[in-house]
């Protein structure tokens, strides 16, 4: 075996094989898994506000616009933020609160 | 930030802004799955918003709850990761269903999720825990 024989089995195909396995790594994180979407408690976490509902008809807006279920939030006009508002408040509402 | 403040064109082309959110395809089945399940076996609306709330907080996610259609046979969910904070919403008729304390024991458990940076887990188990305690409407 010559020197260009040797350095090419001995190196060549070790350094083939770890470009293969980074290359394939670096592609699994990039695709599925969602590992950037991740919700870690103290971070900051951007996304789209979402608002569901079992039933989208169940949204009183003044604009009679339905929300689907998962669909994003409307975008509340400030007049229907101002009526929510101004609504006598229904009173009597309970429930809880907490932090984590 | 609120909700009214992301006023953009709902996208026709572009894929539905809800994935943008903090969930995946699959979270999102689950937990609309769990939705209609406890809308199903209470008879009340269940409704879950996860996004930035204003302060005074409890003010705002009462304000949300207001927009319902029934507020009085409601339930809202409403949390805010950056803020870590959770607020259980039941209004004047479902309150006697699920009275404050099993709102707040639901809460404890939920967020013992969030803690864990599970969110779409603390949603699906809260909905859970709230609708076994309203019982059959």
């Amino acid at each position: 075996m010559s020197v260009t024989d040797t350095l090419l089995v001995f190196v060549g195909i070790p350094a083939a094989i770890v470009l293969v396995i980074a290359g394939l790594v670096y592609a699994g994180s990039q695709g599925g898994g969602g590992g950037a979407k991740r919700y870690r408690p103290g971070r900051p976490f951007n996304f789209t506000p979402v608002w569901f509902l079992g039933r989208p008809e169940e949204l009183a807006d003044s604009g009679g616009t339905a929300l689907s279920v998962g669909a994003q939030a409307p975008a509340l006009t400030s007049r229907t933020q101002e009526q929510a508002g101004v609504e006598a408040p229904t009173g009597g509402t309970g429930g809880a609160s907490d932090r984590w | 930030m609120t909700v009214g403040e992301k006023q953009h064109a709902a996208g026709t082309e572009t894929p539905p802004d809800v994935l943008d959110g903090p969930f995946s395809t699959r979270q999102l089945l689950r937990i609309d799955e769990a939705l209609r399940l406890a809308d199903r076996t209470t008879g009340l609306v269940f409704s879950v918003f996860v996004g930035g709330l204003d302060e005074p907080i409890r003010e705002h996610a009462e304000r949300l709850h207001r927009q319902l259609a029934e507020p009085d046979r409601s339930v809202l969910i409403a949390i805010s990761p950056n803020q870590r904070q959770l607020e259980i919403v039941t209004g004047r008729y479902a309150r006697k269903r699920v009275p404050d304390t099993y709102a707040k024991i639901a809460a404890l458990s939920m967020v013992a999720s969030f803690g864990g940076g599970d969110l779409a887990g603390g949603i699906i188990q809260g909905l859970d825990q709230l609708s076994r305690y309203a019982g059959k409407g």
